[in-house]
C-alpha cells in the first residue's frame, strides 16, 4: 500500500474530489454554493453553465463586466470606479486564491485539468504512444496564444461589444468556445451545449470552433499532456498575482543539480526552463500548474521544492525517485 | 402596446389561460419586459410591475426579499409596483387572500441585480410563503431561465408538508392545460412545451412567453388552491442550433487529433 502512496495518488484524489465538487456540487450542497455567486467565482473552469456544479468560473463575469459595465465609461460616461467595482471584486476573489493555491488549483482542482488527465491515463493504457515532451520551438510558439485568447476573448472583444462596435455574439466569445462548458454539461447529462449556431456568422464560427477544439482536445489527450492548458486563459490571469503565492516551487540546486532533464520530461507542461541551474530561487513559470511532478522525478535531495511561505512541505530525494520511477514503469505495463 | 394587450387577452380567452386561477403576471406595458427579454436571467430591466390576475377583492400582497425579510406591496387596482431593489439576488413576490370556504395564494420568483445577498436561493424557495405552495426544485441559477424543451423539477407543499400524489395543471398561452400527479415526495416534472409563434433568429429577438402551474387541495370545507408563475425562453436547440452537426464538428475534430497522433508517430518513428 505505502507503494502506491505518491504525490500523484494524493493529487488524483483532491481531482476527482474537486471534479464532484466543481460539476456535481450544487446537487450535493444545496446552500451558499448553489446562490448567485457571479462576482465571488473562483479563478477556475468550473462552468456556470453547468447548473449542477458547486461553484462559478471567474472567466464568466469577467466578460460579462466588460461587457455591461465597464463599457459604460465609454458609452455612458460612468464613473470608472463603479464601472470598474465588479472586475475589481472578481479579480480581489483571484489574487486570495492565488494567495492561498497559488498556480495549485490547475494541477490539483481544476475539473479540466483533471478531465485531460484522465483521458491521457486511458490513452497510455489503450497502449497509444504518448508523444513525451514538445520541442523548446513548438513551446515558443504556442505560448503566447493563451495571452491572445485572455486579452482579446476575454477582456478586449467583450468591451468592444458593450460600446458597440461588435455584436451581442462578442459578449462573451471566450464561454462560445470553452471545452469546458461541453464538458462538465455534458457530464451531467445536459447535452444542450453541443450544437452549431446558425443565427449569424460570428455565433456559426464560434460554435464551430467550440465543437472542433472539444473534439481535438480529448484526442489530443489520448497522447499529448494537457493540450488545452497550452492554451488556457486562466494561466495569464494566475499569473497577474504569480508573486503573492504564498505555494511556490523553489530550485535550490545550483551545485547538486546536474541538468539531467528528469523534471522537464516528467512536467506536463513542458517548462524546459526548470532545469537550468538556480540557487533558492521561486521557478513557479507562468505556465506551471503546480502539479509537483518535477519534484516526484527529479532524482537529487532537496533541489527541487514545495515551499509554503517558509515552510518547505516536500523536497525531491533519491528515494522518492526510486519508488516514483518504479510506479511509473509498472502503471505503464 | 394596445393591440399586444388585446391579443394577450383574445388568446387568454381562447383558452381560458389561467382558467380563473388567481396568478401573477408582469403588467403588459412595462417598458422594462423588452430589456429583460434582450438579456434575460440577470433581472436587467426586469418588470417592476406585476398583475394579480383574477384578484380577488381581499388579496394582500408582499415582496420576500434576498435576504428572506418581507416588504408589504400594495394594490392599485390589481397591480402592485417593486420598490427598487436593494440588493441583488432572487425575490419572491406573493400574494395571499380568501374567499367564501377558499385561501388562494400566487407566488412569482425574479432575479434582480445589485450587491449579493449571500443567502442561498433555496432558502427563499425553502421559506413557507402560503398554506399551498408550489416550490422550484431547485430555482433555476441566474445564468440560467426556464426554457422550452427542458424538463424542471418542482415539489408541492401544504402547511410545509410535501403533498403527494395530487394533480397539478401545467399551462402556457400558446398550449391548453395539462395535468401532472406529484409523486410520493411531492414531486413533480414538467417539461416546458416548445410553442413559440412567429419566432425570429436570435435569442434577443423573442420575447419570454409565461407558463402557469396551479394546484388545489381540499382540506375539510375549506379548497386551498395555489400558483405559479414564471417567464420561460424559447430553446435555440428546437430553431436555428443544430445539436446534430455539433456532435459532427467534434468527430471532425477527434479525428483531426487521430490524424496528428498518426503523424506524430511517423515522425517520431523517423527519428528513432
Ligand atoms: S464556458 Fe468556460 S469560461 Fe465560460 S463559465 Fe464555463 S468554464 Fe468558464
Ligand atoms: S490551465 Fe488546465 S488545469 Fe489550469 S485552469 Fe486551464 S484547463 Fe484547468
Ligand atoms: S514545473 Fe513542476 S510543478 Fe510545474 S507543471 Fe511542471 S512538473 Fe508540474
Amino acid at each position: 500500500m505505502d507503494k502506491l502512496l505518491t504525490l500523484t495518488a494524493l493529487r488524483r484524489v483532491i481531482q476527482l474530489t474537486a471534479f464532484v465538487f466543481f460539476v456535481y456540487g450544487a446537487m450535493i450542497f444545496a446552500t451558499f454554493y448553489t446562490g448567485d455567486k457571479l462576482t465571488q467565482s473562483l479563478p477556475a473552469l468550473s462552468c456556470a453553465y453547468d447548473q449542477s456544479g458547486g461553484d462559478f468560473c471567474a472567466l464568466i463575469p469577467l466578460q460579462h463586466q466588460m461587457d455591461h459595465r465597464v463599457s459604460s465609461i465609454f458609452t455612458q460616461g460612468e464613473k470608472v470606479l463603479p464601472a470598474l467595482m465588479g472586475t475589481l471584486i472578481t479579480l480581489g476573489t483571484v489574487a486570495v486564491l492565488i494567495l492561498i493555491l497559488n498556480k495549485a488549483f490547475c494541477g490539483w482542482l481544476c475539473p479540466l485539468g483533471f478531465f485531460q488527465e484522465t483521458i491521457g491515463m486511458i490513452g497510455t493504457k489503450l497502449g497509444l504512444t504518448q508523444m513525451g515532451t514538445l520541442s523548446r520551438e513548438t513551446i515558443t510558439k504556442i505560448r503566447p496564444i493563451k495571452w491572445f485568447i485572455f486579452l482579446f476573448l476575454v477582456l478586449i472583444l467583450p468591451l468592444l461589444t458593450g460600446i458597440g462596435f461588435l455584436g451581442h455574439e462578442w459578449g462573451n466569445p471566450y464561454c462560445s468556445i470553452c471545452p469546458s462548458r461541453i464538458m462538465t454539461t455534458a457530464m451531467t447529462g445536459d447535452m444542450s451545449q453541443v450544437y452549431i449556431s446558425q443565427a449569424n456568422w460570428g455565433y456559426f464560427a464560434l460554435s464551430l470552433i467550440a465543437d472542433l477544439l472539444f473534439g481535438l482536445m480529448i484526442a489530443l489527450a489520448l497522447f499529448v499532456r494537457a493540450p488545452f492548458c497550452r492554451i488556457c486563459p486562466i494561466l495569464p490571469m494566475q499569473t497577474l498575482f504569480k508573486k503573492i503565492g504564498l505555494l511556490r516551487l523553489v530550485k535550490n540546486g545550483s551545485s547538486s543539480c546536474e541538468s539531467c532533464g528528469n523534471c522537464v520530461k516528467a512536467c506536463p507542461m513542458d517548462i524546459y526552463e526548470i532545469q537550468e541551474s538556480a540557487e533558492n530561487k521561486n521557478i513557479t513559470h507562468a505556465d506551471c500548474t503546480l502539479c509537483g511532478r518535477c519534484i516526484e522525478f527529479c532524482p537529487h535531495d532537496g533541489v527541487m521544492n514545495f515551499k509554503y511561505g517558509p515552510v518547505t512541505i516536500l523536497s525531491s530525494s533519491k528515494e522518492g525517485f526510486k519508488k516514483r520511477t518504479k510506479i511509473d514503469k509498472w502503471w505503464r505495463g | 402596446m394596445k393591440k399586444a394587450v388585446l391579443t394577450l387577452i383574445a388568446a387568454a380567452t381562447l383558452w381560458g389561460y389561467g382558467d380563473g386561477a388567481v396568478y401573477w403576471a408582469p403588467h403588459g406595458c412595462d417598458e422594462g419586459k423588452a430589456a429583460a427579454s434582450k438579456h434575460g436571467g440577470h433581472g436587467k430591466g426586469e418588470s417592476a410591475m406585476f398583475a394579480l390576475m383574477n384578484r380577488d377583492g381581499n388579496a394582500s400582497a408582499q415582496l420576500i426579499l434576498p435576504d428572506l425579510s418581507a416588504k408589504p406591496l400594495s394594490f392599485k387596482r390589481n397591480t402592485v409596483m417593486l420598490p427598487k431593489p436593494p440588493m441583488g439576488g432572487y425575490y419572491a413576490v406573493v400574494a395571499e387572500g380568501n374567499g367564501t370556504n377558499t385561501v388562494f395564494s400566487a407566488v412569482r420568483y425574479l432575479s434582480l441585480q445589485g450587491r449579493p445577498s449571500k443567502i442561498s436561493p433555496t432558502k427563499l424557495t425553502a421559506l413557507s410563503k402560503s398554506v399551498l405552495e408550489i416550490v422550484p426544485d431547485p430555482l433555476h441559477r441566474e445564468h440560467d431561465r426556464y426554457t422550452a424543451s427542458k424538463s424542471y423539477r418542482f415539489v408541492l407543499r401544504f402547511h410545509d408538508q410535501v403533498l403527494a400524489n395530487t394533480a397539478v395543471s401545467l399551462q402556457t398561452h400558446n398550449t391548453p392545460a395539462q395535468t401532472v400527479t406529484t409523486d410520493g415526495a411531492g414531486k413533480f416534472t414538467i417539461t416546458l412545451p416548445d410553442d413559440f409563434k412567429n419566432v425570429r433568429i436570435g435569442r434577443s429577438e423573442n420575447k419570454p412567453s409565461e407558463f402557469l402551474l396551479t394546484a388545489q387541495y381540499r382540506e375539510g370545507e375549506t379548497l386551498y388552491q395555489s400558483s405559479l408563475s414564471m417567464p420561460y425562453s424559447l430553446n435555440p436547440n428546437d430553431y436555428w442550433q443544430s445539436q446534430s452537426y455539433g456532435a459532427g464538428a467534434i468527430f471532425i475534430g477527434f479525428l483531426g487529433g487521430i490524424f496528428l497522433y498518426r503523424r506524430s508517430k511517423t515522425k517520431g518513428a523517423k527519428r528513432g
